[in-house]
């Protein structure tokens, strides 16, 4: 149980007792820098994989100018999910132990961060990949990343 | 029959009923409506952006919108449905909170704002689409639209926070 041991430890931090003795607003504030965080993930992942399926008169477009113009948002987002995450996680660490829901977000961020840094990368440096790969692809990052929204909305109910 | 009574009418109902005494509806319901966000909020977000000239200013505005714009409208009309459910679920702590009224009112404006830059710029978008530099009613609509869903956001977030004083 060397998790749980850990988590125990995280959450009796002071940083953590400092935080979960704050007003639930204070809270409020990093889900809403996570909910931003989050949008600025999807929004980039979801026109890039609309660019990759071949949509409409986006199909015109440069695929690697989108890649590259959104591809900022990504990291942003990135960043400001991880800071608003901790900060959600440590004064209740251990009540996330047993839920399922908060592990399989992160089985599927792990899953969805490999894709994108390999598969997603090498695919939208290519102006035009093969079409059948394109879309396999859009398709696999879409359920990526819409598995880790839709599993992190799930921690807050089981 | 007053707002209250009619919020009472809502929670009372059986879809309200079941949807708070359903393990998994609620969750599900929040998890649609936030992907929607993503879809409708997330894609116009780059619209917003291209209209202020910050964002692929070598594509036209047209040629990123018109394919998007069937999805935006979709995916907004799918959190519109999600939202009034998780409405009718838990309507007569809602109406109480200052923050959901204030909610409705930015998505009236952004609203508002879309139909003016619909009207007053979308009718005649090959005039300006191609010029370098966007006319600035074109810039300040972005700007506006931009702003006003950014605050729908943070006020929709913030209602279960308020719900739980």
């Amino acid at each position: 149980m060397l998790v749980l041991e850990l988590f125990k430890y995280i959450q009796t931090s002071e940083l953590s007792r400092f935080v979960g003795g704050q007003n639930h607003l204070f809270g409020a504030v990093f889900q809403l820098i996570h909910i931003v965080g989050l949008i600025l993930i999807l929004s980039p992942v979801t026109l890039v994989s609309l660019r990759l399926v071949g949509l409409g008169s986006l199909r015109e477009q440069s695929l690697v100018d989108i890649a590259q113009s959104t591809a900022k948002f990504i990291w942003i987002g990135l960043g400001l999910l991880v800071f608003s995450g901790i900060f959600i996680f440590i004064p209740a660490a251990t009540n996330y132990y047993p839920n399922f829901a908060f592990w399989a977000k992160f089985l599927f961020l792990a899953i969805a961060l490999v894709v994108h840094v390999t598969l997603y990368k090498k695919l939208t440096s290519i102006e035009s990949p093969d079409l059948l790969v394109a879309r396999f692809t859009a398709v696999l990052v879409m359920f990526l990343w819409l598995a880790v929204a839709f599993s992190a909305r799930f921690i807050g109910f089981v | 029959m007053t707002l209250i009574e009619f919020a009472d009418l809502l929670y009372d109902s059986e879809l309200g009923t079941s949807l708070r005494e359903s393990i998994y509806a609620y969750p599900i319901v929040e998890g649609i409506h936030l992907i929607g966000l993503a879809f409708s909020v997330g894609l116009l977000f780059f619209v917003d952006l291209r209209l202020l000239g910050v964002f692929l200013p070598k594509t036209s505005v047209s040629a990123l919108f018109q394919p998007l714009r069937p999805l935006i409208l979709g995916s907004f009309a799918v959190t519109m449905v999600t939202g009034v459910l998780l409405f009718v679920a838990s309507a007569p702590k809602i109406i109480t909170l200052d923050v959901f009224f204030y909610k409705l009112i930015f998505i009236a404006l952004a609203g508002v704002n879309a139909l003016l830059f619909e009207l007053k710029w979308g009718k005649r978008i090959e005039e300006w689409e191609f010029e370098k530099l966007l006319p600035k009613g074109v810039q300040y609509a972005g700007g506006i639209s931009l702003f006003l869903w950014s605050l729908v956001l943070i006020s929709g977030r913030l209602i279960p926070y308020l719900n739980y004083k």
